[in-house]
Order: C-alpha cells, then sequence, then structure tokens
C-alpha cells in the first residue's frame, strides 16, 4: 500500500470514528432526554465540538504518518544499500511522498463524488426541515451527509489508486 | 463514429535497454513518483503531454518511441 493510499484509509478511519463518537455523543443524549430535537444551539455546538475533534485527530495523524513513513522508507533504503548517499534517501522519500499530476486528478475525481454526496444532503436536509421535521433532524442530515461525502470521497480514492484513473 | 483508441507504452521495454533503470530513477528524472510510473507502464494512468515529454527525455528519445495511439484490442500487436 502506497503512502498516499495510507494517507486516505487514516483519514477514513478518522473521519468514521469522528462520526461514530458524535452519533453515540448526540444521539446517547437526546435518548436519555438532555438534548432536545428542537434546541438547534446545542446540536450545532455538538456538532462544531466533533468537527473540531476531527480536524485536529486528522492533523495530528497525517504528520504522524507523515514522519513514520519517511523514518521507514529511510531505514529501508539503508538496509538495502548501506552505502547510499543521505541525498539518495532523502529523494526516494520525497518521491514516495510527494503530490503529482496522477494524485491531484485523484483528488480532483473523489472531491467531484463527495461533494455530489454532500450536496444531495444539502438539498435533502432542506427537505426535511420544510416537511417540518424538528431543527435537529436538518442539521443532523447535513452533518452526516457532509461526514458520508468525505468517506465517499476515501473510498473513491482509493479505488482510482488500485483501478488506475483517466482523463475526462 | 470515431474509432475507440487508446494510448500503449513501451517503458518498460526502454527501462531494460536502459541498463534496467528502475521505476525509481525513471520517477526521479521526470519528476513523479514511483507510484505514477507503475500505473503509466501498465497502462492505468494516461500521463499529461509534458510529463510524457519529460519520460520521453528521460530515455533521450522521441515522444512517439515512448507512447503510441492505437486501435482497442491492437494493443499486443508491436
Amino acid at each position: 500500500m502506497s503512502y498516499h493510499e495510507k494517507k486516505t484509509v487514516l483519514s477514513m478511519v478518522t473521519g468514521l470514528a469522528v462520526l461514530a463518537a458524535y452519533c453515540l455523543h448526540a444521539f446517547g443524549r437526546l435518548g436519555s432526554g438532555i438534548l432536545s430535537p428542537d434546541d438547534g444551539r446545542a446540536w450545532a455546538q455538538a456538532m462544531l465540538l466533533f468537527t473540531g475533534i476531527g480536524v485536529v485527530a486528522a492533523i495530528v495523524g497525517q504528520i504522524g504518518l507523515a514522519i513514520a513513513t519517511a523514518v521507514l522508507l529511510a531505514a529501508r533504503r539503508k538496509l538495502r544499500d548501506p552505502d547510499c548517499a543521505d541525498k539518495a534517501v532523502e529523494r526516494e522519500v520525497s518521491s514516495e511522498m510527494a503530490d503529482d499530476e496522477m494524485s491531484k486528478l485523484i483528488e480532483l475525481k473523489a472531491l467531484q463524488a463527495g461533494f455530489a454526496v454532500a450536496g444531495a444532503g444539502i438539498i435533502a436536509s432542506l427537505a426535511v426541515l420544510a416537511l417540518g421535521f424538528p431543527v435537529a433532524a436538518m442539521l443532523n442530515v447535513l452533518f452526516l451527509s457532509l461526514g458520508a461525502g468525505s468517506l465517499l470521497e476515501g473510498g473513491v480514492q482509493l479505488l482510482l489508486w488500485r483501478r488506475g484513473v483517466k482523463h475526462g | 463514429m470515431a474509432e475507440r483508441k487508446t494510448i500503449i507504452n513501451r517503458i518498460r521495454e526502454l527501462r531494460f535497454f536502459a541498463g534496467e533503470m528502475s521505476q525509481q530513477q525513471l520517477a526521479d528524472r521526470a519528476g513523479v513518483s514511483r507510484q505514477t510510473i507503475v500505473a503509466i507502464e501498465g497502462n492505468k494512468y494516461s500521463p499529461s503531454l509534458e510529463l510524457a515529454f519529460r519520460i520521453a527525455d528521460a530515455f533521450s528519445v522521441k515522444i512517439g518511441e515512448v507512447f503510441e495511439y492505437v486501435n482497442k484490442g491492437e494493443e499486443g500487436h508491436e
């Protein structure tokens, strides 16, 4: 599995964990009566809190993965060829981890899929509100569709890394 | 209706004739990741024109000697 694929898997796992934690927290509080379906402010605060946790977790995870990958690649190269120059090791590590035109195309195509789900979620959330459901339902449809869009984006990226990608 | 065509390449062969140049070496020369070279070599990704020129330049050959535009189904006929 390449560095880009590992990065995508980590991002998906982090996103899934944060979504699961949010669901446990928010719907647990709803079940016990602490959160009211009409208290939009409290739901929005919970969503903002978990969004923040997700962003921090994603950044920490990506930094950790980048460091671990660089160390492992360098160690593997040094084991294979103990006399190789540090510059060569550095070049191999940066080549493996760098973004190039293929990775950018894959990110773009995956982003389109993610946006499609998030966009459908926005429309669905408005429909939920228009149909007379409480504001909590509207906010949850919106929040969960953004999460689902992000997960789909990761899934499409993994698929394209494996299957290949064509222009157009 | 236009014929269905596809881009094929001779990167593996050219690497062999370049003293069994590794995919990593070619990636370094072309300025992309090894994974992108693997994908191009396996016909899973068609490079941009600029990258195609950079790959040809890495082998010191013309672009037409690396990439060919052929009818689908003729990929294996050389």
